[in-house]
């Protein structure tokens, strides 16, 4: 076995790490990946996890949510373990402003320093990047278009959480805590994995133009010429005073070859709309609703294991909007056990990154 | 110059992609979410200066 996972639900800091790292003995990490409730204090979590896998290179950050050993939780800490088998080389950089071009590409430049490898010619099925960035940052699109022109290796990943409180968000690499900024780990994996991107919803083929937006703010101000949340609640058939109810059932998606990349409504602000995606002018959205998050996903699952002939591990970065949905239709069992019979770990994230930044997603990268 | 948009889009296809079907996807998912749709612009197509140094930036990046 060269990925292992483990869960705690320890309260206290030190014994949930003593807990994580005793579940990973005599396991030979080269890295740990791990992702714990903001509950744990965030000033001592990087430090004692480092300090227990002192030979591994550890990264990983804040949540609204964890999911892992077949479970969804809260207030818990999970993490995955992977031999040099497994991950033959990682090469993890933190740039505390992830609106800083400038360092992000030198971060880019320190990938390539160290494979000897321009990012532009690096094989995308030999390399893979996974992306924790700060989720109140706001800053994930800019952030994914720029790392998408440098490169194509897939960066895939999420935005940290911080259990709902909007206060927050902690990364983790180094034996250090970062309330701002990104990490970028670009790892050569030692197996196959492959990439699985997975939301529920049905395309109801009603489309809502961007015809005026403050793409800075992922605000739409117009829809098809008319104000924004009138447009948007003539579409769902309801009035603008009920229209919030249908955020979460009904949210707007940029649709690439019959595939939406969801752009989740997060409010009205007058007669305006305001998401928690970047929206552009010009964008051609189409009106969705939500349908079978176990079924799609448990396909999804399905249809990778095929693809790869097996899969041993997946990281499941899930939106916390269908976490949310999952536990107001009493299923976080359910999708839980989804991964029982893989090494999964994840958690419920403040948005998605794969290609993009994406709402009401689970982003997985997946190894044979 | 007309069509100089889709010059630039199939130049930046054919070098990133390779050939590569996956990858030609990826690219085109990319160009998308930065609001160029590649199935709306031809060799017709006016010059749009917003959607041109969009794609000089990246074209800058495969030098």
């Amino acid at each position: 076995m060269n990925i292992k996972t483990a869960l705690s639900t320890k309260e206290n800091v030190d014994e949930m790490v003593s807990d994580i790292a005793g579940q990973l003995e005599f396991f030979d990490a080269e890295m740990v990946l791990f992702f714990a409730s903001s509950a744990y204090d965030p000033r001592s979590v990087s430090k004692k996890m480092q300090d227990s896998f002192p030979m591994a290179r550890v990264f990983g950050c804040t949540t609204a949510g964890e999911i892992g050993c077949g479970k969804m939780l809260d207030g818990s800490a999970v993490a995955m373990a992977f031999t040099g088998e497994a991950v033959k080389d990682a090469k993890i950089e933190v740039v505390e402003d992830p609106r800083d071009e400038k360092a992000i590409r030198a971060a880019f430049a320190s990938f390539e320093s160290y494979y000897k490898a321009p990012m532009s010619e690096m094989d995308p099925s030999k390399y893979v990047g996974i992306i924790l960035v700060d989720g109140l940052s706001g800053a994930e699109e800019g952030l994914m278009e720029l790392i998408g022109d440098l490169t194509n290796v897939t960066f895939i990943g999420g935005s940290a959480g911080d259990d709902l409180k909007f206060a927050a968000t902690h990364l983790y690499a180094n034996g250090k805590s970062y309330k701002n900024g990104v990490i970028l780990a670009l790892l050569q994996p030692g197996v196959d994995f492959t990439f699985i991107k997975t939301q529920s919803f049905r395309n109801l083929d009603k489309t809502l133009e961007v015809t005026k937006a403050n793409e800075e703010k992922r605000e739409v101000l117009e829809f098809n010429g008319k104000p924004a949340a009138v447009a948007y609640a003539d579409a769902i058939g309801t009035t603008v005073e009920e229209a919030p109810k249908h955020f979460m059932h009904n949210p707007v998606g940029l649709v690439i070859e019959d595939e939406p990349y969801v752009r989740s409504p997060q409010q009205f602000k007058g007669d305006s709309m305001v998401f928690y995606c970047g929206v552009m002018e010009g964008m051609e959205l189409s009106l969705l609703e939500s349908t079978d998050i176990i079924g799609d996903t448990k396909k999804a699952i399905a249809q990778a294991r095929e693809e790869m002939g097996g899969l041993s591990a997946i990281v499941n970065f899930n939106c916390i909007l269908r976490t949310l949905e999952l536990k107001q239709k009493n299923l976080t069992k359910e999708y839980g056990e989804l991964f029982s019979g893989v090494q999964a770990i994840g958690f419920s994230t403040y948005g998605e990154q794969y290609i993009g930044h994406i709402n009401q997603t689970a982003t997985m990268l997946a190894f044979k | 110059m007309a069509g100089k948009i889709r010059q630039m889009i199939d130049s930046i296809i054919n070098q990133r992609a390779k050939d590569n079907p996956m990858l030609e996807r990826v690219i085109k998912t990319k160009l998308i979410l930065k609001g160029i749709n590649p199935a709306k612009f031809t060799l017709q197509s006016d010059d749009d200066p917003v959607v041109i140094g969009k794609l000089e930036k990246m074209m800058q990046e495969l030098k």
